[in-house]
């Protein structure tokens, strides 16, 4: 289910660590990352690499907003939507990026499942404002350019 | 502008180990470890310095609490979360001089006799963890941090843990949580974490800035802090200012510095040559300043204290004339009720009404009570919860309605046929945050920012 480099980072945590519950939020990032969703498959499948209940894996998941039970796309645009980002009119920015990706009103993924545009809390770069993400790059301010910049990717 | 803590973040190269050694990295540490615990543990104290990430509790004091038992490990958690809306100032310092974020560490954890540290950082903060990994590599390949730091015969490892995306998180028992791979439902208190912390271990939280002025004290001396600044507040301040300003950024000044002179100076006055409105000076969990409250004060605990708000994480968030403070107040309410972890109940129900509420009357919908019954909500919601979210929730709300009234006012529509609580009743919940389900799913978003260009 996962690639030998992402199996390695969750062992090297591991065995870091007082013990394998310790390892669960780095499974749960790293799984994310791979699957672009921890459903029900990757949570038996977290329990049994890690030796926990599913239901304590389950309860985890649900709990971190980055860790998402429906599939995201190959990429992930956060746009941030706290209150800097917001006055300036970060919705609207949201909006036309989802426009020149293509992905419908109401969803967040486009129809080829390249990109998930999201809007998301304050993300800590409210000095480039309207602030943004590509997958774990900081691509704010997000002007007309930024935006094709994410586009053409 | 000061530059006790920035003095070399400018340059990229600082980034790598040689030159930031050629500058100094890591004295400080050095310095510790020829000291006894307890001797920097006084040091820092003697500088008088003060917890930056939020409540401004003595760093020396809190260390001073920590006494291990036979047979105890003790843990130093740096606390590299910085979720609170406006702040950014930990991105700005552990991206431009991580080193410095690792003395700090290795200098708190030599003081408190912890052999273990982790530097926990919001899951958005992943590219920062690549480069704190890599000052990590560093340090450990040149001996500073590991077995034997600095040849001293203390030994240290610290680990690097990044978020998924919670608030909560950043509060230390939530952080705690979250570290023990559960959950961050914050514990209730006492015990402490310096006692029960960390799997039950004593255990220290500090956030970033904290342990980087620690690491600059050792280096320097207390006296060279303490002669910064005020009394009660010494040394200097990072505040991350965004908003209506010209130069959003994160800036270093010596604390008692005179706000307007800040904004007009360092932020390069507001922008599009619009007036102060308001101004946010700690992070949305404090209580907003009219223009006219802010012009007297100066950047430091005190003075901000006795205009009844704080210096916070110094998240400064400055608003322009024209911006619509409900909405913008709707904005804060929704990101309450979005990161309130569920675990008590006048935090979960409450920020999730004052939202609705909010909604609401932004939607036109709004009975005559709504304002009151915002107040009122607040009421019951502080004091009376778990962790500290549930009062940070409630100052924005009052502050924002006492403050600008008028604003709010015109949105509460003449009386009509039944009163707020009758309309919404005691209906199905979703389980989180008030509004019973299928009017949650009635009630119409508020369409985009009102008119106001910023
Ligand atoms: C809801 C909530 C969120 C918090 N978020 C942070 C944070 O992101 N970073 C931080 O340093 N402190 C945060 N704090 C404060 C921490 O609980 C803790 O007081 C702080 O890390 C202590 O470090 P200091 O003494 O060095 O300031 C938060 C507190 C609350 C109640
Ligand atoms: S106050 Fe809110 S965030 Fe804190 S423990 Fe209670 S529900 Fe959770
Ligand atoms: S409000 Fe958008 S990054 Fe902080």
């Amino acid at each position: 289910m996962l690639t030998s480099e992402g199996l390695e980072e969750i062992e090297a945590t591991r065995a870091e660590e007082p013990s394998a519950r310790h390892a669960l939020l780095t499974a749960l990032r790293v799984t994310q990352r791979e699957r672009h969703k921890v459903g029900p498959e990757e949570i038996e499948y977290i329990a049994g690499l890690l030796g926990l209940s599913p239901a304590i894996v389950e309860g985890v998941a649900r709990f971190y907003d980055q860790i998402t039970a429906s599939p995201t796309g190959q990429h992930i645009v956060r746009v941030c939507g706290g209150i800097t980002c917001y006055l300036s009119q970060s919705d609207r920015v949201a909006q036309d990026l989802k426009g020149f990706l293509g992905i419908a009103d109401g969803e967040e993924t486009s129809p080829d499942g390249e990109f998930t545009v999201r809007l998301v809390e304050c993300i800590g770069d409210c000095d480039h404002a309207p602030a943004g993400m590509l997958d774990d790059r900081f691509v704010g301010p997000l002007d007309e350019r930024a935006l094709r910049t994410i586009s053409e990717r | 502008m000061a530059d006790f803590l920035t003095r070399h973040t400018k340059d990229p190269a600082q980034k790598k180990l040689d030159t930031a050694r050629g500058r100094g990295a890591y004295e400080g540490f050095r310095r510790a470890l020829a000291m006894s615990r307890q001797e920097v543990v006084a040091e820092i104290d003697a500088s008088g310095l003060r917890g930056r990430g939020g409540a401004g509790f003595p760093t020396g004091r809190k260390w001073s609490f920590i006494h291990a038992k036979e047979g105890q490990s003790v843990y130093l958690l740096c606390n590299a979360d910085e979720s609170e809306p406006g702040t950014f100032k930990d991105h700005h310092l552990m991206t431009f001089d991580p080193h410095l974020v690792l003395e700090g560490v290795a200098v708190g954890a030599y003081a408190i006799g912890a052999h273990r540290a982790y530097i926990y950082l919001r899951g958005e903060y992943a590219s920062i963890a690549e480069t704190l990994a890599a000052a990590l590599r560093e340090a450990t390949a040149a001996g500073i941090i590991g077995q034997s730091c600095l040849g001293s015969g203390y030994d240290l490892s610290v680990g690097l843990q990044l978020g998924a995306g919670a608030y909560i998180c950043g509060e230390e028992t939530g952080l705690i949580q979250s570290l023990e791979g559960k959950r961050a439902y914050p514990r209730v208190r006492p015990p402490f974490p310096a006692v029960h912390g960390f799997l039950r271990e004593p255990t220290v939280v500090n956030n970033v800035e904290t342990l980087a002025c620690a690491a600059r004290i050792m280096a320097e001396g207390a006296e060279a802090f303490a002669r910064l600044g005020t009394r009660q507040s010494a040394g200097t301040k990072l505040i991350s200012v965004s908003g209506a300003v010209e130069r959003p950024g994160v800036y270093e000044v010596e604390m008692g510095y005179p706000l307007m002179q800040f904004l007009s100076h360092e932020a390069g006055g507001i922008s599009g040559g619009r007036r102060l409105k308001a101004i946010i000076p700690g992070g949305t969990s404090v209580p907003v300043l009219t223009a006219e409250e802010a012009a007297p004060l100066t950047i430091d605990y005190e003075s901000m204290l006795s205009a009844g708000t704080m210096l916070g994480s110094g998240g400064m968030i400055v608003f322009g004339d024209g911006t619509s403070m409900p909405h913008a107040l709707l904005r804060i309410a929704e990101f309450y009720a979005h990161e309130s972890c569920g675990e008590c109940t006048p935090c979960r129900e409450g920020t999730g009404w004052m939202a609705w509420v909010l909604r609401r009357l932004l939607a036109g919908e709004g009975s005559p009570g709504d304002l009151g019954l915002l107040l009122r909500v607040g009421d019951n919601i502080e004091g009376r919860t778990i962790c500290g979210l549930g009062d940070a929730s409630v100052q924005p709300v009052r502050s924002f309605i006492r403050k600008f009234r008028q604003e709010f006012e015109a949105l509460a529509p003449l009386p009509v046929a039944f009163p707020a609580w009758q309309l919404h009743g005691h209906g199905p919940r979703t389980g989180r945050f008030g509004p019973p389900v299928e009017e949650a799913a009635q009630s119409q978003p508020v369409e985009g920012p009102p008119d106001y260009v910023l």
